[in-house]
């Protein structure tokens, strides 16, 4: 039983890592809570149902240009939006990207529609193993999430790109001076950002369905999680989402499960209170 | 037609208090909470329960205080940290509100709601002129609401907030309890917003957990940018104005035959994401910008203040 639940627990907070990634990077390199990544996810999840079912890709491919897809509207949002609000503060981008969501939730809303649509995903038979109930999706979460951190793990500490953002990251002013072309690395930081919420857009249709609010409900639990491991920190993001998508399991067996969506909002609570800077992370306390 | 026209300056009046809640934590204090829904439920919730019990007039000061608490709790958990922690924290308060609202049947009626609020005077007004006598009453709540804030505005307090707001390191230079005055600040706002919960459930004499979401701290958003930021007469006439455009879009059933419900309320939705976006990037400050009141332009000789006026955006870009 406890066991089951720590599996189910650990793929979910899995599912939770890529968003939680993307959020951390969002704020590491330009330093506001990106709210765009519940719309993102919804976009993500709508992108692979057309690529999947309308346009008859199997499911990996659908997935990979759900992701490029994503990607693709994440750089042009940031010409057309965050770009220009970069002057004005990280309110107006944090408010903008609210608005955002809001614009990409029920884009999909208007040409979709409200009803609830599935993943054309092969059904099969869960393993059983050491007396654990291992879905087919579960695998598939946990392989694809697991290969995206090692793949952009490899980007970040090994690669001249990787190199520059975490320079932007640390001290713009400086990044600048030595060269590093500051919109370049911050177009392609949005690039990744879209394909690790667009991929996790799939993943979440997988795991639900597709519906305009699939985005909306991983919302807190990214958050939480990506302040758990201290905003800004990849690894502590990665972690976060494991100790959100564990307790929000665990939770179920002392709390009814309607109150599942509320156990985030608890951890972050408890977090503030206890550490607010997070398990990884720079202190943010301003006053 | 007059009663329609009734309903809709109810609706716009009650838009206006939570629009004017929210320009006061962040037009005028920097504050952002996504929560507003949340709050305004709680005030709905508290009227409906209390005002069979202790009568609507104790039912709202408990909404506006219950409110208020809730703002002082969460602002003390994480309004000493970075701004984007409150904005995280009370869209999280959001959700918890709703659920709770679903989930305690024992006591909101979960999803069914709660029926049959009665409304103030009700005893003394006709029933034919129920609606109307809710409209002045609402206004005339907009009114006062108005006049405290504005007074707040002005006041040493407004003034010491929009300091903090613009540059906290200087106010706390300046001696100014910075953290106490943050917490004061967004429990004025959230007891406001209690106060338009109350005069929500007022009006419907029905509530339920589908008629506080998303859709109400959208449109709070939109008619704070709209407005400008810090100006209570600016987010008057720019809540007035969305509120206005947004019933209109009931007529697009009409227009357009060929929408749904679910595309119209996805037009509705969307439509105020893309004006949030828009006003931010091309009037960033709003209709009416927020007065700049200057200590010179009281002192000195009144032609030279309005000289060096002309200057003031230049030099003082608009923070927000």
């Amino acid at each position: 039983m406890i066991g089951q639940l720590l599996l189910n627990g650990t793929v979910s907070g899995l599912l939770l890592a890529l968003p939680a990634l993307a959020v951390s990077l969002t704020f590491g390199i330009l330093k506001f809570p990106n709210f765009a990544v519940g719309g993102s996810l919804t976009l993500g999840a709508y992108a692979g149902w057309v690529f999947n079912t309308q346009l008859g890709f199997q499911i990996v491919g659908a997935s990979l240009l759900a992701a490029a897809t994503v990607a693709l509207v994440s750089v042009l949002l940031d010409v057309a939006v965050f770009g220009r609000l970069r002057e004005q503060g990280s309110i107006a981008l944090m408010v903008a990207s609210m608005g955002v969501s809001l614009i990409l939730e029920n884009l999909c809303r208007f040409v979709f529609g409200n009803a609830t649509r599935s993943l054309d995903v092969d059904v099969a038979r869960p393993l059983r193993w050491a007396g654990l109930r291992i879905s087919h999706e579960q695998i598939v979460t946990a392989a694809a999430v697991l290969g995206c951190l090692v793949l952009l793990h490899l980007v970040l500490r090994t690669t001249p790109l990787g190199r520059a953002m975490r320079a932007v990251a640390d001290n713009p002013t400086l990044a600048a001076a030595r060269g590093i072309e500051r919109e370049v690395i911050v177009r392609l930081t949005w690039a990744i950002i879209g394909l690790l919420t667009g991929l996790a857009g799939v993943l979440a249709a997988i795991d639900r369905a597709v519906e305009p609010l699939v985005g909306w409900s991983y919302q807190i639990p990214v958050f939480a999680a990506a302040i758990l491991g201290g905003l800004g920190s990849p690894l502590g993001a990665v972690l976060g989402a494991l100790a959100v998508g564990l307790s929000e399991e665990l939770a179920t067996l002392v709390v009814p499960t309607s109150y599942r969506q509320a156990v985030s909002f608890a951890v972050i609570l408890l977090l503030l209170l206890v550490r607010s800077q997070g398990l990884l992370g720079a202190r943010a306390v301003r006053k | 037609m007059t009663a329609y026209l009734v309903t809709i300056l109810v609706i716009v009046a009650i838009a206006t208090l939570v629009g004017l809640a929210l320009n006061f934590q962040w037009g005028c204090a920097g504050l952002v909470n996504f929560g507003v829904a949340g709050f305004v439920a709680l005030g709905a919730y508290a009227t409906a329960l209390l005002t069979p019990v202790v009568g609507w007039f104790a039912a709202m000061l408990a909404a506006a205080a219950l409110s208020a608490l809730l703002s002082v709790f969460l602002a003390l958990l994480s309004i000493r940290l970075a701004d984007d922690y409150l904005a995280i924290v009370t869209l999280g308060f959001g959700e918890a509100v709703r659920l709770v609202l679903l989930n305690e049947g024992w006591l909101t009626g979960g999803a069914l709601g709660i029926a049959g609020i009665p409304r103030p005077f009700a005893s003394l007004i006709a029933p034919e002129h129920a609606d109307f006598a809710l409209l002045g009453f609402a206004v005339a709540l907009v009114g006062i609401v108005y006049i405290i804030l504005e007074a707040l505005v002005r006041s040493p307090f407004g003034r010491v907030l929009r300091a903090l707001r613009d540059d906290p390191v200087v106010a706390a230079s300046l001696a100014k309890p910075v953290l106490i005055l943050r917490i004061k600040a967004f429990a004025v706002g959230g007891a406001v917003m209690g106060l338009a919960g109350a005069m929500h459930a007022f009006y419907m004499t029905y509530i339920d957990p589908s008629q506080f979401t998303a859709i109400t701290t959208s449109y709070a958003f939109m008619a704070v940018i709209a407005g400008g930021r810090g100006s209570n007469t600016g987010l008057m006439i720019g809540a007035g104005t969305i509120m206005l455009l947004l019933e209109g879009t009931r007529f697009l059933k009409d227009l357009i035959p060929a929408l749904d419900g679910a595309q119209i309320a996805a037009l509705r939705l969307g439509g105020v994401g893309v004006g949030i976006v828009l006003l931010l990037l091309l009037r960033p400050q709003g209709l009416l910008r927020e007065p700049q009141r200057k200590a010179a332009s009281l002192l000195a000789d009144p032609e030279r203040a309005d000289a060096a006026d002309p200057s003031l955006p230049a030099s003082h870009p608009q923070e927000i």
